[in-house]
Order: C-alpha cells, then structure tokens, then sequence
C-alpha cells in the first residue's frame, strides 16, 4: 500500500522512517500556489492556514499514487485535534478513496494507538521497531543541528544561495541512511562541506539573531512562511525557530523520566503568562520569547496562521512582553492572501529597527539618524 | 561643483522626487500622481530634474523607497534601496529630533511609527484596509464632487458633529448615504468623514501603543486639514506638519543615501539622466517552471531584459546580474 503524510520539513525523515518498515512511500510536492488553492477550494472557509495547505497536500498525494495517509492527532483547545477527521470526510466528499491514520498520544486510548501504530510498524518485531526509532530519532536530531548551523551561517553567505544548495545536497546525502553510524558519518560530511562555503566574518557584537516562534506548521514548513528565515539571511539576520522536529520528538514521544527537559522548562517558563493550557504551542511560543531574550538575541518574528485560536491569544500578549523585555516582536499573519511585498517591507523595517536599537547599545546613547 | 542626493519614493499613488544638497536643504521636490505608471512619472519627474537643477551638481547618491522601490532603484542604479517606514523614519528625525509619534497616511496604506531616543521601537503597517487610507477620501471626493484639495476646508467649517461609520470603507459608504438623507450638509459629513478616517486609523495601527507627543503627521493626506483636525481632536495634543510633508519618504531616502556614501566612499551607482531617454519596457507573464506559477514582472531596455521582479525561487532575478555579492561585502564593514 503506498503512503504518504503532510508536507512539513523536514520530510526525509518521515519518508525513512516509513521506508524503513517497508512501505512504499509517496512524498507530497513541497506545497505551491497550486496546492493553497486546491486546499483553500475545498476547505471551510474559516479553517485556519494550515488545515487548507494540508488538504492541497494530500489531493496531490493521493493523485501521485497514495492510498494511506499518516497523521497526527492533537487535543486541547487547538482546532489541530480535529483535522484529522475533517480531512477525512473532506476527501471522502470529493470521491478519493483513502485512509487517514491519526496517530492520537498513547494514553488514554491504549489500545487504539497500539492498533493504529501497527499499521506503521507494518508487522515488524518490537526490536525492529526500536531500531528504527532510534535511527529516525539521531537522523532528525542529525538534521536539525545542520539546519541550525545553516540559519547562522546564511547571514554571512558571500554568494547569495551558496548555504541551500549545500543543504539540498545534504538532504539527498541522508536519503538512503539506515543505520545510526551512516547518519552520523553523514553529519561530519556535511560540516566539512559548510566549512567550504565562503563567509564574511562579522565582529560578535555586531551579530544580528531572531528568534521566529509560532505555529508549528508555519514554523517549520518554510514553503508556506514565505521562506521567512532565508528573507532574514539576504538581510544579514542569523535565525532560530522555536519549533524543531527532534524537539517534538523528544517532548511527545520519549517518556518523561527519560527525556531532555529543555522543552518541559520553556514551558514552565511561559506559564507566567500563559497560565492554562490553550492549546497548540502557545505556552511553549511564550517560553521561547523569554529564552530568546536570555540568550542575547535581538528581536523575535512571530507567525501566526490566520484564525489560529492559540497565537491570536499569543499576539495580544506581544505587546505586555515587549515592554517587560524591551524586545521587539513583529507578528506576521500568514494565510493564502499573505502578499509577499507588504510583509518585505515590515521585515526589512523590523531589521532596520533592531540595527538601529543595537547601535544604540554598543554606542552608549548616542545614536546617527538611521 | 557642488554635491547632491536624489531621494525618490515610488507610490501606489504618488511619485515623489527630491533633492537634498551636502546640507541637507531641499533644493527641488517633484510631486506627481503615479496614475498607475510609475515608471512612466519617474522618467517625467528626472527629466523636469534635468532641466531645472544648475549645471554644476554632481549627483553623489541616489536613493529609493515606496513599493516601486526595487524595480526604479535597479533600472536607475540607486545606491539605497529601503523599505519606507526607515526612510519616513530618518525624514522626521531630521526635521523633528524629538519626535516620538509619526502619523503617515498615502494613498494605499497608512504607518504609525513609534520612536524612543531617536530610533525606531515599534510601528505598525495597515495594507489590507481601505478605510483608513488616501483612496477613501479620494473615492468620498469624486463621489461628492468636491474635489479633494476643497475637503479640508470644507470639514472646517462643518457646525454640527455627525458620527460616521468608518470601521470599512462600504458601511461608511452607506452610512454616509444615510446621513445625508437625514439632512446633514456636505461640510458636516465630511467632517464625519474624517474624524471616522482617524478613528479607524489609531483603532487599527494604535491598538497596544502608547502614543506620545511630539506627534508628526506626515503623507499625502497631511494636506487635508479636516483630517489635521480630527486628529488634533483624537490625541488631544498638538500636531507637526513638516514642511515637506507629502515628500518626506523620498527626502528619508536622500539622507540615507547620503550617509551610505559618505560611510562607504564609494562612487554612486547612479546611470545619470540619461536614463531617461532609454526606453524601458516592462512586461509581465507567469513563469510555468513549477507549480508556483510566479508572475514575473520583467523590464527590458533595447530587447535586453534589465530587471526582474516577483519570483519566489530567485531564477529570473539573479540571471540579470543582480549586486547581491558586492551588497554583502559592503554591508559587513
């Protein structure tokens, strides 16, 4: 049977993971004006962003050959828990005979999750599944510290692009990993070939870092953020995002006494705003703010789907917390009427305003008129 | 010989062209309706500048800003190119130092720009609602048939106050329909029309911002004194119009420029007048490359494509020779 699952970088991991319990894998096309506009044809039209993009996604899995889509579920507050099955009756409306599996949390339905997550596993023995599981867990951990290597070194590219054609050769390199030592040789591969890539070198104190938080889809997928953090690199901005998969790997799915804590404290963090839980990454979005700011960065580049119950509570916060850390934040609403221009202007204006601040800083007060 | 820098700002509404001398005085200011060419009205704007300047300046730095800002500075050779909030930003700190609030209102979107020992802190862009822009007025005035330079007379002279709906350019519409129909006069309604105009603007752009004096109020619409007023009205406090309020993007420009010169020493980039007598044409057509189907805007001078616009994967943009490298290196020093 062939699968596919909703276009969010990076994919390759998701497509080892399911090849490497045997199925045939189809992997959507990295989301364009054409999936937004089947997407937002066929989805209500108070759905937020994401929801209409995942659904242009999955039409076109599914005319490329899919017959089973994997998902995840979600709950609390967040309208995500429910995508799942509205996708499902969306695509069942429109004649496309397909299976959605919603992987949920283990707990409270067991043995729904056993029954779903065997569909996955495809039969494979517990020690199998181990070892894959290993090896997709240090693959997208392998990834995301690349990925954070490149978001620094962007801003100091001498050839524009220079840092993503490394990448994309990178992310071929990883196609084919099945064992944790191919994934690790990769990984000292691909430092050796960022070392090649030409920079300008830039005092420390003259560094410019945001921090882009938000919506998880919106955060990670970059077809769908206008490329937010290569617009920050043209512009001489190193970036962070707030959202990595290896992260939700280790918060959602490896047990709490074994996991790193980063995330578990973030949150906590957060909670001096945000005191109940409201869904999405909200809380989470909130922490980040103030680890951003405890780490030095400049400013923070807030996404936020249109209609995207969690953020919009985040958004009306942005202001009580640029006071109370003197940290600028531009929050960017994103859906498929998002016009490219207008939010160029607001970055670049957004870059210009940190130059200005920071110059302030490392000149005491006084200040040139730009 | 004496130095000068060109400012040019390139509206959905209005092109602006300016130029400042090495002390930062004025010495031309060019303001015309881009009527939806602007390629066309910075051709006309330079040539009026060739005509009108002394024979001994020597143009050391050209800027441009407003949303043509990436096609004219290419096609010109501009040294800086900026997005308008900075360069209105660096305008007002010329004229007002102390300034904390800057009111901008063109034709198509309107900016609240906070500032706190003169940098920039905070603002806010309004790009997807009519209601509290230049082409509102413009609309009520043809509408009307007053024309728009006779509006803010005519607010002030408005006796009684009449409450107009000013949340979306269509309710205004009809609201103001209506209370024409109850019997208000035009100078009435217009005076609604404007306190609804400001209304909208500081709910929209204001929202979460404490705003403090000095207040600038600069763009287009500056000229309008009914709009002056209510604003007057809405913060309570007095309001500054710069001298050269409708140009004051452009005149930002020029002063980046400049300081981008002198910091750099580098030569301008700038093609000289002649540029105006080549004739560029600008072309659009949807790229089939991928599914994205970007349209591309294009503009080609004798056959030969110059410039290119609107691609998301940057194809058509860097085969015209595009100056990242050398923008890269200089902006590192």
């Amino acid at each position: 049977m062939k699968i596919s699952f909703p276009h969010m970088s990076p994919v390759i991991v998701y497509k080892r993971l399911l090849e490497m319990f045997g199925h045939e894998v189809v992997v959507p096309p990295t989301p364009t004006q054409k999936t937004f506009d089947l997407g937002v044809k066929h989805s209500p039209e108070f759905a937020c962003f994401p929801l209409k993009v995942i659904l242009g996604s999955y039409i076109e899995a599914i005319e490329m050959g899919a017959q089973m889509i994997m998902t995840s579920g979600g709950h609390g507050p967040c309208r995500a828990g429910y995508y799942g099955e509205l996708h499902s009756r969306i695509l069942k409306n429109l004649g496309y005979d397909v299976e959605i599996v919603i992987i949920d949390a283990i707990f409270p339905k067991f043995n729904d999750f056993i029954k779903k997550a065997r569909k996955i596993t495809n039969g494979a023995s517990i020690f199998k599944v181990a070892k894959v599981f290993k090896v997709v867990y240090n693959l997208s951990k392998a990834i995301d510290r690349i990925e954070k290597r490149i978001e620094k070194m962007r801003a100091y590219e001498v050839n524009e692009g220079d840092c993503d054609k490394v990448w994309d050769k990178i992310l071929k390199k990883f196609d084919k990993v099945n064992t944790i030592a191919e994934v690790e040789a990769i990984e000292k591969e691909a430092y050796g070939m960022l070392d090649n890539v030409p920079v300008v070198k830039v005092e420390e104190d003259s560094k410019i870092r945001v921090g882009v938080i938000g919506e998880i889809y919106v955060v990670m997928e970059s077809s769908v953020n206008m490329e937010i953090e290569k617009t920050l690199g043209k512009l001489g901005v190193e970036t962070e995002r707030s959202q990595y998969l290896s992260d939700w790997i280790e918060h959602n799915i490896i047990p709490k006494f074994m996991r790193d804590k980063k995330i578990d404290n973030i949150i906590d963090e957060g909670k001096e705003f945000i005191e109940i839980e409201i869904g999405g990454h909200a809380v989470e979005n909130v922490g980040y703010i103030k680890h951003f700011k405890e780490r030095g960065f400049d400013g923070i580049i807030h996404l936020m789907p249109f209609g995207c119950l969690p953020e919009l509570v985040n958004q009306s916060i942005v202001p009580t917390i640029i006071e109370k850390f003197d940290l600028p934040v531009l929050t960017i609403p994103i859906d498929e009427q998002t016009g490219k221009a207008n939010n160029q202007t607001r970055i670049e204006a957004f870059v210009d305003l940190i130059k200005g601040k920071k110059e302030l800083r490392l000149n005491n007060g006084k200040s040139k008129i730009s | 010989m004496k130095e000068a820098y060109i400012g040019i700002d390139i509206g959905s509404v209005s092109t602006n062209i300016i130029i400042i001398d090495q002390d930062f005085n004025v010495v031309f200011d060019y303001y015309a309706r881009s009527n939806g060419q602007p390629l066309n009205s910075v051709k006309i704007g330079l040539r009026e500048l060739r005509k009108r300047i002394p024979g001994d300046i020597k143009v050391r730095g050209v800027g441009t800003t407003g949303s043509g800002r990436q096609l004219i500075g290419t096609m010109i050779g501009a040294d800086v190119v900026k997005n308008e909030i900075t360069a209105h930003a660096a305008a007002t700190l010329h004229y007002v130092p102390d300034v904390k609030t800057i009111f901008e209102i063109g034709g198509q979107d309107s900016k609240i720009i906070i500032l706190k020992d003169q940098v920039v802190v905070d603002f806010s862009m309004n790009t997807v609602c009519a209601a509290g822009t230049g082409s509102f007025l413009d609309h009520q005035s043809e509408r009307l048939d007053v024309p728009i330079e006779d509006f803010g007379d005519l607010a002030l002279t408005a006796e009684r106050n009449v409450r107009i709906a000013g949340r979306c350019t269509v309710f205004a519409e009809s609201d103001m329909i209506a209370k024409q129909q109850f019997g208000f006069s035009k100078a009435e309604i217009i005076n609604g029309l404007c306190e609804a105009l400001v209304r909208n603007y500081i709910n929209n752009l204001g929202r979460g911002k404490a705003l403090q004096p000095p207040f600038v109020f600069q763009g287009g619409v500056a000229a309008n004194k009914g709009i002056r007023a209510a604003f007057e009205k809405e913060v309570g406090h007095k309001i500054i119009i710069p001298q050269y309020f409708n140009v004051m993007g452009a005149i930002g420009v020029a002063i980046l420029a400049k300081e981008y010169v002198e910091e750099t020493g580098e030569p301008s980039n700038f093609k000289g007048f002649d540029v105006t007598d080549v004739d560029f044409v600008p072309s659009s057509f949807e790229c089939n490359d991928c599914s994205n189907v970007c349209e591309v805007i294009k503009v080609e001078m004798n056959g030969k494509m110059v410039a290119a616009l609107g691609d998301k994967c940057g194809k058509w943009t860097n085969s015209c020779g595009s100056n990242a490298k050398r923008k890269r290196v200089a902006s590192a020093k």
